[in-house]
């Protein structure tokens, strides 16, 4: 900057900088909130629908996440596949996956007393199946990941720019759990889902199929936790490792929201995102993953029921 | 949950314990002689050792206490850590060794109080975060740990006339630990320490009633789980002559327990005989290191599934039943 003969024309300069460059890291800090949150709020909402359900804490969620990114990556990098057609794939990809595992595994449990226990030790064994065949054949094509945008361009907001593709990532993440609200507050089968949630034999003798409404949610958890893998492939570059960051991530919002709690996963989804952002802006994501499970355990230990239990 | 067969038969003498016990004595101890003159296997064998005393403290835990802890590999992490910063301030490895153990044993006391209030699957839970905060524990606090990287080239200890202790002679000490676990694990399981935690398995509520000190008896169950922890993370570090967060991180916690449930949780030699089985796996499959990881993930699914008394309920019918 050039030395000019007015010392405040500088100062006051500087500071117009200086606040550009703050409200620019507010809207930034504000958008990556936005999205991660609500990406977080999709996938804690796809383990809480299943733990809720079916009583499946699914450690292997980050690995679900994972998979539905890589599978948007080779469809939209190898294949050539518009973006847009490839996430709509990767979700409709999720049901017969879903209704498979349920098929083989998850079904033999259904009545099993202290169930989550097996199910939590055979979602690890799932965890560490996909980890040896992600190293074995994504790893040694890539180390980073990126897909092609959703939409081209910047949009502005004010003087501020922001990628559109962002912007569609967030309004697309929103519409879905929008759509997962409306599904379990007023359609038939969303009643049947919460009837099991509360009360699975009342559910039963009212007329539910209680096998039925298990495959379901548990499809309808996964199909969710597909659809936050894609959206945040499409809207970040990720690495293998983000499988694990997730999977914790979503357990310690599920823990801290109140397992079986949508709306809990929402709330504590959006507050993670946001914490997400503001500290990857000032410290090491080492903190926020310190944090998360320092939350995580207190809850556990004060108020194992969460937040916004039922 | 029915009794396991150790428990069954209260008044069983150490007599029909001694020929398994001799045999298995016998065998760790002539397993470096005759392996010797390979330095490969005999290496796989001393690994495997480290690998039983670790099955037998998990088995204590989770085998006869009936708390499912996902943490013992971050436990003994806290010892190998520990005694390498000593033994790098110039502490002989036999000063450093006890206050190693002693930090995993304390480190184990604690973090095992979340064991009082959560039961089943969510103190599993708590235990798996707890892991997961050791491990970046140990990247982040680079000062101590230096970080991912690790410490390498670990000096080995050295005996009293100043050799160092390596090759075989190590590998004799390591099989006699396993085969001292074997025994102490025996002890306590047969005495009325054994029994409480026994009781405290089946039902924790009922035995609080009968006068069990529950808090008292999980806590000591911590304790002396994390000694074995301990023994065998210190001698883990000179011996391996490397260590990283990875070499006790959430994976490892999981092959220590399965090597329990597989063999067979709750009975004394089922930990044993899936640690001989699955701590040489590893090294077999070490090339095909994807491989290792599905086949892992199978080995647990199929345990879960198909086997959940593991190898030696399946020669005891009924054995506990998860």
């Amino acid at each position: 900057m050039p030395a000019g003969p007015r010392p405040a024309g500088i100062l006051s300069a500087g500071i117009l900088v200086l606040s550009n460059a703050h409200i620019i890291l507010l809207l930034s800090t504000i958008s990556t909130g936005l999205i991660l949150g609500a990406i977080f709020a999709l996938v804690a909402a796809g383990v809480t629908i299943v733990y809720g359900s079916i009583w499946m804490p699914n450690a292997a969620n980050g690995q679900f996440f994972l998979l539905a990114a890589l599978f948007g990556w080779t469809m939209t990098v190898s294949w050539g596949v518009h973006p847009a057609i490839a996430a709509l794939l990767v979700i409709g990809l999720s049901v017969p996956l879903s209704y498979g595992l349920e098929y083989i595994l998850v079904r033999r449990f259904y009545d099993v007393p202290n169930r989550n226990i097996s199910y939590f030790v055979l979602s690890l064994g799932i965890t560490q199946i996909l980890t040896g065949i992600f190293a074995s054949t994504y790893s040694r094509w890539s180390d980073q990941y990126q897909l092609p945008p959703l939409i081209k361009g910047v949009t502005f907001i004010g003087p501020f720019p922001i990628a559109t593709n962002r912007l569609a990532v967030l309004a697309i993440a929103v519409v879905i759990l929008a759509a997962l609200f409306a599904l379990l507050r007023f359609h038939k089968y969303g009643r049947a889902l919460r009837a099991v949630f509360q009360n699975r034999d009342a559910a039963a003798l009212r007329g539910v199929n209680v096998k039925a409404a298990y495959s379901l949610s548990f499809a309808l958890g996964n199909a969710v936790i597909f659809a936050g893998g894609i959206l945040f492939a499409l809207a970040y570059s990720f690495d293998l490792s983000v499988a694990w960051t997730m999977s914790i991530t979503a357990f310690a919002i599920m823990i801290i929201g109140g397992p079986g709690s949508v709306l809990g996963a929402l709330v504590v989804g959006l507050v993670f995102g946001f914490t997400q952002a503001i500290v990857s802006n000032f410290a090491s994501p080492t903190v926020a993953a310190f944090s998360y499970l320092g939350a995580m355990l207190l809850i556990l230990l004060f108020k194992p029921s969460g937040l916004f239990a039922k | 949950m029915t009794i396991s067969p150790d428990a069954a038969r209260p008044g069983q003498t150490w007599s029909s314990a001694k020929l398994p016990l001799a045999v298995f004595a016998c065998a760790a101890i002539a397993l470096p002689l005759v392996l010797s003159g390979n330095r490969y296997l005999a290496f796989v064998a001393g690994v495997t050792m480290i690998h039983v005393l670790w099955a037998n403290g998990m088995n204590l835990l989770y085998g006869y206490t009936g708390l499912m802890p996902l943490m013992f590999a971050g436990l003994a992490g806290i010892s190998a850590y520990f005694v390498v910063d000593l033994t790098a301030l110039g502490w002989s490895f036999w000063a450093a060794l006890p206050v190693g153990v002693l930090a995993a044993s304390i480190a184990g006391t604690i973090l095992g109080l979340p064991s009082l209030r959560l039961k089943g699957f969510y103190f599993t839970l708590c235990s798996l975060v707890i892991q997961t905060v050791i491990t970046l524990g140990f990247v982040y606090f680079s000062s101590l740990t230096n970080g991912d990287t690790g410490f390498s080239q670990i000096p080995l200890p050295s005996l009293p006339g100043g050799a160092p202790l390596s090759g075989t002679a190590y590998e004799l000490v390591l099989s006699a630990l396993a085969v001292v676990s074997v025994i102490v694990l025996m002890a306590i399981v047969r005495s009325a320490f054994g029994r409480r935690l026994i009781s405290i398995r089946e039902d924790d509520t009922l035995a609080e009633t009968l006068g069990i000190n529950v808090t008292w008896y999980k806590l000591l169950a911590f304790f002396v789980g994390s000694v074995f922890a301990g023994i065998g993370g210190a001698l883990y570090a000179p011996y391996i002559g490397f260590i990283s967060p990875r070499s006790f991180d959430v994976l490892i916690s999981m092959n220590i327990w399965l090597m329990v449930a597989f063999g067979g949780r709750g009975t004394i030699w089922g930990p044993v005989v899936g640690a001989l089985l699955l701590a040489p796996l590893s090294f077999l499959l070490q090339d095909y290191y994807m491989f290792k990881d599905v086949f892992y993930g199978l080995l647990i699914i199929a345990v879960i599934v198909l086997m959940p008394a593991g190898i030696a309920g399946g020669f005891h019918r009924g054995a506990a039943r998860q």
